[in-house]
């Protein structure tokens, strides 16, 4: 067993059933996301059915199930953003990057998360990629901002 | 305490604690429901058995709600009947329309509903459900378009089978049943059981249909098509048909499987014998040796693979004997019948099981490529076939099923019902220790239904005792306080996955709300069978001592055997 999930397991020697969700956290902070190999772990550790943890991870929209691709994009579906047309902003990203909220694409290079309110409706609707904001999109500017991260990221490969 | 309340403008007395869903069920009103199961605590996920109690300004659950003193109910006023309607109108909003197509038309709680309360067009429409269709089981089929999320099937499968192949996943608007990972049920924890199928108020969980791979070979001219007829099926056709024992009902089934096309039918009860025989030696062996732990019967499917998934350390403990179904292929295809033969002959046993059809593509179970067994026949298939073909079995002449071997036991039919197989395995063993004359042997079950199934048998100079469960969560109870007691008394345990037993098999014809009295009176019927055949002890029949005892020379008693193995799934 990898040795970092066993230091986590070693973290809640009770096993009790109520352990599992703090489990899960630390996994996730750990290794970015719940693979079906920890969920397997877990389920022995704590004699918890897997198909049970399966379906107490998807009930919360916080774990994920496949790495973070190497630009994360939370997605603001707050009040105002929804106003203010995320649903059509979601719609293009998911368009544009062929994938659905909560997965990552086949580059591994972008992941999509939709998220309640960051806080800034003012500036809405909104994304947020790897801690940076872009605000006030519009159906077109989503497009020229993911080009502008594919091209950071060739820049980042030629160097 | 007792206190009376007032429903629809009746006293009714009623006892504290009682939820006011039980006590008008217990009065006879109607009250729709569809996540409500007997036995299981309320869950109040699907609201339809919503009534109006005076001084409540909303309308309450009545599965959850305890009676109070002085409750003035209304079961049926205008307000109950337009929200149980507008329920229905909701859960129909993603609903795919194709009743005529589906498994489940004309038997479906949620058609009924809809028709009851004078549901006439889609009022409202909602995004269709494209989740993929579950083919991946050899037993169970699932449409995740026909769900309606009444948590019966992950009830049942978690709490009475303690499997937990399915469960809720998702959240909200996008929840729904699925195994861990969404992957098939194939690589789940799926026992095959079939229970999920009998509570399902819709046409979510069915079985895999053979009826369609059975005609296609009936009509193949270079084919034999034998049928297997076991005899829980017969007793089960026999109770739904309404055809009484002394009317030869397994003679008309035949008859009528003449008609529908088979070449030969043979009856499933010599294997029954072969089946208990064999037990009955290995459980002497066993005693010979002095074993501390108890021999577990073999015959179910569903509850092999659970062992196999959950418990390997107790698979050396179950017997090595094949089951009837597989027994009969067996000894249809290789002893019958030249071994040359045996890829033109296409075996369908007739089963109460959908884990039959598991059992039969299990590859300890083929020779050589070739499955003893082909393909499987469910009571409720079986029905569906006289229907189409437009038979009527209380209008056929009886033909009896071809002997291969007669002189059948009465074992067969005991093999249907939880506790029947023990006492078979019991009067067997006696036979194999005291000799030809087995007078004054009595297996007597406790009457009280609430006692630990359990006989003590003197047999010989040793006492043994006879146990038997039926349901896994029973099962794996029973097992873990025998191993928590260190008990030594107990030599034999028959487990049937199933509760009550093969009666209550997932491959009887579904009807949920009188499930119970159904199981109970196919018990009955097979009760009555058990009555014809002049033999009441396996291995009184002369022929399958014969048979045996050539067949050991040939082809080594180990034909007659298999072997299990650990199972690797998502658990």
């Amino acid at each position: 067993m990898d040795k970092q999930l066993l230091s986590i397991f070693e973290m809640f020697p009770n096993r009790q059933r109520d352990d599992l969700i703090p489990m899960l956290h630390k996994i996730q902070d750990q290794f970015g996301f719940l693979s079906e190999d920890f969920i397997i772990e877990v389920g022995s550790y704590l004699d918890i059915s897997v198909n049970k943890i399966f379906g107490v991870a998807t009930f919360y929209d916080n774990f994920r199930f496949g790495p973070r691709g190497k630009y994360h994009i939370r997605l603001c579906h707050g009040t105002a953003c929804h106003v203010a047309g995320a649903t059509t902003i979601l719609a293009e990203l998911e368009k544009q990057l062929k994938i659905k909220s909560g997965e990552t694409d086949k580059s591994g290079l972008f992941s999509l998360e939709v998220v309640s309110c960051i806080g800034a409706c003012g500036l809405a609707p909104l994304i947020e990629i790897n801690d940076e904001y872009h605000t006030s999109l519009s159906v077109e500017s989503v497009k020229i901002i993911l080009d502008q991260y594919r091209e950071n990221h060739n820049n980042d490969y030629d160097e | 305490m007792s206190f009376e309340i007032n429903i629809n403008n009746t006293q009714v007395e009623v006892h504290e604690g009682e939820t006011l869903l039980n006590v008008m069920r217990k009065n006879g009103i109607k009250i729709p429901t569809l996540c409500y199961m007997a036995g299981f605590t309320p869950s109040g996920a699907c609201r339809l058995c919503v009534v109006e109690v005076e001084g409540k300004r909303d309308l309450i659950t009545s599965c959850t709600y305890p009676v109070e003193e002085g409750m003035v109910v209304k079961t049926n006023s205008s307000r109950v009947i337009k929200a149980r309607k507008s329920l229905v109108e909701m859960l129909l909003a993603n609903h795919p329309d194709d009743c005529l197509y589906c498994e489940r038309n004309g038997n479906c709680e949620l058609q009924w509903l809809a028709e009851e309360l004078n549901v006439k067009e889609r009022k409202y429409f909602s995004r269709k459900n494209t989740d993929k269709r579950d083919h991946s089981s050899p037993s169970v089929y699932r449409d995740p378009a026909k769900c309606i999320l009444c948590n019966r099937c992950v009830r049942v499968c978690e709490e009475v089978q303690l499997v937990t192949a399915i469960e809720f996943v998702y959240r909200g608007n996008k929840t729904k049943v699925n195994s861990a990972f969404n992957k098939g049920l194939n690589v789940s924890s799926c026992i095959n059981c079939g229970q999920c199928i009998m509570v399902c108020p819709t046409g979510a969980l069915v079985d895999i249909s053979h009826i369609e791979r059975v005609q296609a070979i009936l009509d193949n001219p270079g084919k034999e098509t034998v049928a297997m007829l076991s005899p829980a099926f017969v007793a089960s056709i026999a109770e739904q048909a309404g055809i009484k024992n002394t009317d030869n009902p397994a003679g008309l089934i035949t008859a009528a499987l003449y008609k529908i096309g088979f070449k030969k039918v043979y009856d499933m009860s010599v294997a029954s014998d072969l089946n208990i025989v064999l037990e009955a030696s290995i459980l002497k062996e066993r005693m010979e040796k002095n074993h501390s732990t108890p021999l577990l019967s073999s015959c179910c499917p569903a509850w092999i693979k659970y062992a196999e998934e959950f418990t390997p350390d107790i698979l050396p403990d179950i017997s090595e004997a094949k089951s009837p179904q597989q027994l009969m292929g067996r000894i249809v295809k290789y002893h019958l019948h030249k071994e040359t033969e045996s890829d033109k002959l296409y075996t369908v046993g007739f089963m109460p099981c959908v884990a039959n059809k598991y059992e039969a593509s299990r590859e300890e179970n083929t020779l050589k490529g070739i499955s003893e067994t082909d393909a499987v026949i469910t009571v409720r298939e079986f029905l569906r076939m006289l229907r189409s073909s437009g038979i009527s079995l209380s209008r056929m002449e009886a033909e009896n099923p071809l002997p291969p071997l007669e002189n059948n036991s009465r074992a067969g039919f005991q093999m249907a019902y939880s506790g029947g197989k023990a006492e078979a395995v019991a009067m067997q063993l006696n036979l194999l220790l005291n000799g030809k004359n087995p007078s004054g042997f009595k297996f007597i079950p406790p009457k009280n239904p609430g006692s630990k199934r359990e006989v003590k048998v003197k047999i010989g100079k040793h006492e043994f005792g006879f146990a038997w469960v039926s349901g896994i969560m029973e099962a794996q109870n029973y097992l873990d306080q025998l191993k928590h007691d260190q008990r030594t008394d107990i030599h034999y345990v028959e487990v049937m996955a199933c509760a009550g037993g093969c009666v209550g098999g997932g491959g009887q014809p579904v009807s949920y709300f009188n499930a119970r009295e159904k199981a109970k009176l196919r018990k009955k019927t097979s009760q009555e069978l058990e009555k014809l055949p002049a033999n009441t002890i396996a291995g009184q029949n002369n022929d399958l001592a014969t048979y045996l005892s050539a067949n050991e020379k040939n082809a080594g008693s180990k034909s007659f055997h298999t072997n299990f193995h650990q199972r690797n799934v998502l658990k």
